[in-house]
């Protein structure tokens, strides 16, 4: 049985869902920054779906603008990853602590 | 000369920097800022001589775009980066305190040269009419960002106010690819124009374009901070160091904002979700409205309140969106025409209140309202150029602000007797008459308020070129005040 | 179907039958009958380690952009358009090439220090 559009779109909606889900719950940025990547995941799984169901009857779309976004948007969940940790290490290096709770030292 | 070969020449200037910092020697290290400045300088020359052609709309390959607005918006990143690195340069001494005395440790060479790969990116969306370059560009802008707001990593504000730029910019960038895939699945295309063209046709479903269109405005609402996507604007808005701040507010927003309206522009034009869609962005501006003026008045910390101005100025510029597309006819400049005026008006007040806080912040340690006390006697001068600023993001006449929001009213009032939609402008207008309060606590703690010492009122401290700017800047807050056309003709 | 309802239903009955599930004290310490660990549970890394990680990952990721090139880059000799083609790459390297010197520069490479 070969799955259609449908069914990718759904898990790649799941996935999302629970990326977003754990980003607003969890408390450690490490973890929402994995989240956050899910979430990116999720929308590469629905580009590729859309891609491959493309022309409506089944097939795939012409041209492989789809797939380049894809490969974009890797690279740049990768620097995002470069940057966050070094980010999130010198926060740790200051503060000693990954939680939420407890970037407080702003209010207003 | 073609004209992404302006990139091209800002992504070789930023290398060189790089390059300096790195094998350059003590003396000729400390003249990367010089550099900087004067590479921008030339580049915006080029753009003004070289390929100022009116009227002419060239493509290359389907996703690079030059028209007016292009033009108009690359100026428009020049000037802004040219100006926050002679900020930058005045601020040198906090950013040591915060990160190394050490030069070499200090990292103060990187800082200079960040600016110059995020002005790549900036002027790159000026020209983006194809979502995967709009993503491409906008994350190079939102990655030099992150760094730049983290900069200063022996303070904790900065840190947190990285972290949360941080977290919230990477959830606005899955929100923006998802919309960019639903996007892609409902018309087949990236391609903004033939986008337009497959959403303009009858057999589309609006329910998954509706979707598509709402992740959109999330991903793209959050880098021009609308209303429900500010949360991270006042936090790192007050953690980011003054130079960051301004780039923050100014470029970053110019930059989103011609995003915004060619992205907007196709879901507005097709008949099937016009209502919904514009519903949909009014209720995001009434909010916008509402909230950035209302949260102003409270501020005591003057980076924190120009964050929520900077909210409320969003909400005066997306007063003009219903208007676009629309039935009717508008007398006077056209809603892109009226937007682009603003955001110019807007960069040249900002910026000016920025280079004079930067001065004051260096000098006095402070950022909040007590820091500015008594200016009026220490530094006439400065105190002068920050009224000036300030009297113009409030709109009194005379000043570039007003005709800003005169234009922005203009649209808003006309559609508004065309077409309803009276709701946006008495907001516009109750949150105009906030700003006269918020903006008036400003001068007041300048002119009225603190006692100063006759010892105290040995002069702040002005680098030359930062004098230069100022003084350029004031006037021409008055000149574009007094006569409009010149920049208007530029958006026109 | 079948096969993930096999799976569900086993995990579920064994969380119900097994009295292993039970938690106490004990069975949370990291050695039930041994001694107790003394210090930091997972060792600590040295920053380096992330700093070159992040670098490989970087350089690694950028090498994706090189596969579609040199797929197309046949097409683009048949239509002329080699220069293009070629000195658009060089960009991409030389811009690689700075960050490259940028890192080894700044001693991220290195391990001694």
């Amino acid at each position: 049985m070969m799955p259609s559009l449908n069914e990718y779109l759904m898990v790649s909606g799941l996935l999302f869902a629970i990326g977003f889900a754990g980003v607003l719950m969890r408390r450690n940025i490490i973890i929402i920054f994995m989240c956050l990547e899910m979430m990116l995941s999720a929308a590469n799984l629905s580009l590729v779906a859309f891609w491959r169901f493309g022309n409506g009857q089944g097939m795939p779309a012409q041209g492989y603008d789809a797939q380049v976004l894809v490969f974009f948007v890797i690279a740049v969940a990768a620097a995002e990853v470069a940057v966050g940790l070094a980010i999130i290490v010198a926060l740790f290096r200051a503060r000693c602590t990954v939680h939420v709770e407890d970037l407080n030292s702003m209010k207003g | 000369m073609l004209p992404y070969y302006l990139e091209i020449c800002v992504v070789v200037l930023g290398s060189l920097m790089l390059c300096m910092e790195l094998f350059a020697g003590r003396r000729s290290r400390a003249k990367i800022a010089m550099v900087g400045v004067a590479g921008l300088g030339v580049i915006f020359a080029l753009l003004m001589f070289a390929v100022c052609s009116p009227g002419e709309d060239l493509q290359y390959w389907g996703i690079y775009h030059f028209d007016k607005w292009a033009a108009f918006y690359k100026g428009l990143a020049l000037i802004s980066t040219l100006l926050v690195l002679v900020m930058a340069r005045e601020f040198a001494p906090v950013f040591k305190h915060y990160t190394s005395q050490d030069e070499e440790k200090s990292g103060i060479g990187e800082f200079y040269c960040l600016p110059i790969f995020v002005c790549s990116g900036l002027m790159w969306m000026a020209s983006a009419k194809d979502l995967v370059t709009i993503f491409v560009s906008l994350e190079l802008v939102t990655m030099g960002f992150y760094v730049l707001v983290a900069f200063m990593r022996r303070n904790v504000g900065s840190l947190e106010a990285g972290v949360k730029y941080l977290i919230l910019g990477a959830l606005s960038t899955g929100f923006l690819v998802y919309g960019i895939a639903w996007t892609f699945g409902v018309s087949g295309t990236f391609n903004l124009e033939e986008l337009s063209v497959v959403l303009a046709g009858d057999d589309i479903p609006s329910a998954p374009v509706m979707f598509a269109f709402a992740l959109l405005i999330a991903g793209i609402g959050f880098k021009i901070a609308v209303v429900p996507f500010q949360i991270w604007v006042p936090d790192v808005y007050q953690g980011a160091a003054m130079p960051v701040t301004a780039y923050l507010s100014v470029a970053s927003k110019a930059a989103g904002f011609i995003v915004f309206l060619r992205v907007v522009d196709p879901f507005l034009a097709a008949p099937s979700i016009r209502e919904p869609a514009i519903y949909l962005m009014v209720f995001v501006t009434c909010a916008t409205l509402i909230y950035g003026n209302l949260a102003a008045i409270a501020q005591k910390n003057i980076k924190r309140l120009l964050a929520y101005s900077s909210i409320a100025h969003a909400g005066f510029l997306l007063m003009a969106l219903p208007a676009l597309g629309a039935a009717g006819t508008i007398a006077g400049p056209g809603p892109e025409s009226a937007i682009s005026f603003y955001l110019a008006g807007y960069l040249l007040m900002t910026l000016l209140c920025f280079l004079v806080l930067t001065v004051v912040r260096v000098a006095t340690n402070g950022e909040d309202l007590t820091a500015l006390e008594g200016l009026g006697k220490r530094s006439p001068f400065l105190a002068f150029a920050m009224l000036v600023g300030v009297a113009s993001l409030a709109g009194i006449p005379l000043t570039v602000g007003f005709f800003g929001k005169f234009f922005l009213f203009n649209i808003a009032i006309q559609n508004a007797m065309q077409n309803g939609l009276w709701i946006v402008v008495f907001l516009a207008v109750l949150g105009a008459a906030t700003g006269f309060y918020y903006y008036f606590k400003i001068i007041r703690a300048m002119y009225w308020e603190g006692s100063v010492s006759e010892g105290e009122v040995t002069g702040l401290k002005v680098g030359r070129l930062a004098m230069l700017a100022i003084i350029l800047l004031v006037v021409a807050v008055f000149f574009f005040g007094i006569f409009p056309a010149p920049l208007l003709g530029l958006t026109l | 179907m079948i096969a993930t309802g096999f799976a569900v239903t086993t995990l579920l009955l064994s969380v119900a039958l097994g009295k292993s599930a039970r938690r106490n004290k004990i069975k949370d310490s990291p050695y039930e009958c041994g001694m107790l660990p003394i210090g930091e549970s997972q060792p600590r890394f040295s920053v380096k380690f992330y700093l070159v990680a992040m670098l490989f990952v970087i350089f690694d990721i950028e090498v994706v952009f090189m596969y579609p090139w040199a797929l197309t880059f046949r097409d683009f000799l048949a239509r002329d358009q080699a220069a293009m083609v070629f000195w658009s790459m060089s960009g991409f390297v030389g811009i690689l090439l700075v960050a490259y010197l940028y890192a080894l520069k700044k001693g991220a490479l290195s391990w001694e220090s």
